[in-house]
């Protein structure tokens, strides 16, 4: 008995346990002789084989009757359910398909707002550019034209062919 | 001074008093809030959210021939409810119980189309929700065995991998390995008059794996019955084991033959829809979890991953046996710590 566990039996609970676990070991002694025996287990064996063919054959039989009775069989009702598991299946890999094909378009979707950004970005830089350009241009066109020096006439040169 | 035969006496009127009262069938699993996401046939994807997500998060894959509930048992004694606590979001495959439709669900279409889906589906919600660039990955017992299978196909799909009591050397499974011989196990008769493995033939297997354990859980309900909220975690128990489920047949026969007979996750040699089942093509970091006391699967069958697997695995060995490690404390805090190493 667990040290934790208060009981008002005092030592009857001791000596109960101990009987009771000296019982155990020597039950379990006995069957582990048996359960890991070759033969043992091949009588088990063909006793079960024999069950489950029996089931197997009752189970035939059965469905054999309800059919002559132009009744629904055990496995009329399964073929049923297995055509709707078919069909779940379906939808599951169309599901599939289709949260494949979200992603896709999730990604696509990604690379494709990332490339606006990246354009308007550009797009601003230049209007800035832009903008910085015609302030610089508008500053030299509101400034005073400087007086023009004279132009002094250069003599036009001689093709030497 | 108290009289021990009015004790005993007094007793067993406290415990035929609790018996009577159907506490088995009175018991709540699962009770911690969750939304279904995703559905594919009998399985489920429930998703459970944590108040203050802080952690990556967790895809579970639970074994086929049990109720997901050994998770999520009661308040107290529930692995999910703790990740939540500890801020791990928790997706959890529940394979459900196979109908007779499903008798030819092939394990090809088990691991290459339920259980990648529902890691896809997970992965997906995961990266909507919390904005998640990867999930880790959690498989119990033959759950697990076929999450390894799953990631070493398609290792993309989970940063990191951990197996819970799943076995991979299959032959060092104990008695479950020398019972299921070629020779005496009469697998093609089962799965062709029965279809699906029947839940109740499994249970029956597993309960003489350990002949003591039936009168000993006898035994222990009337040993601890005055230890507190002990005979509620008992009738829940109960209720868990008294619901095993249906395994799909077809793909029940391929994992015998292929992880019993063959043991083919270590030895190889099994093609799964035209592609070899390889586990050293798994490369993400693995964490073997076995329980010491397992008699399902042995420490040596659930640390055969570090021969099978590709990638780095580190090995963890708990208190509890097989379903004994789901209700005690130290799964949650050997979990957490594993998240909390993750980010």
């Amino acid at each position: 008995m667990p040290e934790n566990v208060t009981s008002p039996f005092g030592d009857f609970d001791k000596l109960s346990g101990e009987m009771y676990r000296h019982w155990e070991k020597a039950m379990t002694d006995w069957w582990d002789q048996i359960l890991d025996d070759p033969n043992f287990l091949g009588a088990v064996g063909k006793n079960l084989e024999v069950g489950v063919r029996a089931r197997g054959s009752y189970q035939k039989s059965v469905d054999e009757t309800l059919e002559r009775m132009h009744l629904p069989t055990r496995s009329d009702l399964t073929r049923l359910a297995k055509i709707a598991s078919l069909l779940e299946d379906r939808l599951l890999s169309m599901e599939d398909t289709l949260l494949e094909m979200n992603d896709k378009l999730e990604s696509v979707e990604r690379e494709s707002i990332k490339a606006r950004i990246e354009s308007t970005e550009t797009r601003l830089e230049l209007r800035e550019r832009l903008a910085s350009l015609e302030a610089r241009l508008e500053a030299l066109e509101s400034k005073p034209a400087a007086p023009r020096r004279a132009r002094r006439k250069t003599p036009a040169k001689k093709d030497s062919a | 001074m108290s009289n021990p035969a009015l004790d005993i006496a007094s007793r067993a009127a406290g415990v035929a008093k609790f018996l009577s009262s159907e506490p088995v069938r009175k018991a709540k699993l699962g009770q911690t809030p969750h939304a279904v996401i995703h559905r594919d046939r009998q399985a489920r994807l429930r998703w459970f959210a944590p108040a203050e997500p802080r952690h990556t998060p967790l895809f579970i894959s639970m074994p086929l021939i049990n109720t997901w509930t050994v998770f999520d048992l009661m308040p107290g004694r529930s692995v999910v409810a703790a990740l939540l606590e500890a801020g791990v979001p928790v997706y959890l495959l529940d394979w459900g119980s196979a109908g007779p439709e499903d008798a030819d669900l092939t394990l090809g279409r088990v691991i290459d189309g339920t259980l990648k889906r529902a890691l896809l589906r997970a992965k997906r919600h995961a990266r909507a929700t919390y904005g998640a660039e990867a999930i880790d990955a959690l498989g119990y017992c033959v759950g697990g065995s076929f999450l390894s299978v799953c990631l070493s196909r398609y290792p993309e799909l989970a940063r990191r991998m951990a197996l819970l009591a799943a076995p991979v050397d299959f032959h060092a499974s104990g008695r479950l390995a020398t019972w299921a011989d070629p020779e005496t196990f009469p697998l093609d008769a089962i799965v062709d008059n029965l279809g699906n493995f029947p839940g109740s033939l499994m249970k029956t297997s597993f309960s003489w794996l350990k002949p003591g354990g039936q009168t000993g859980k006898w035994w222990g309900l009337w040993e601890r019955f005055e230890k507190p909220g002990f005979p509620e975690l008992w009738a829940t128990m109960e209720a868990w084991s008294a619901a095993p489920t249906e395994f799909p047949g077809e793909c029940y026969r391929e994992y015998v033959r292929q992880c019993y007979f063959n043991n083919a996750l270590v030895d190889g040699g099994w093609v799964l829809d035209g592609r070899p089942v390889d586990l050293k093509q798994g490369t993400i970091p693995a964490l073997a979890i076995a329980a010491g006391g397992d008699h399902i699967c042995t420490p040596e069958a659930a640390f055969g991953l570090e021969r099978a697997w590709g990638g780095p695995v580190e090995t963890v060995t708990l208190r509890g046996g097989h379903v004994g490690v789901c209700i005690g404390q130290s799964l949650p805090k050997a979990l957490i710590a594993w998240a909390e190493a993750g980010g």
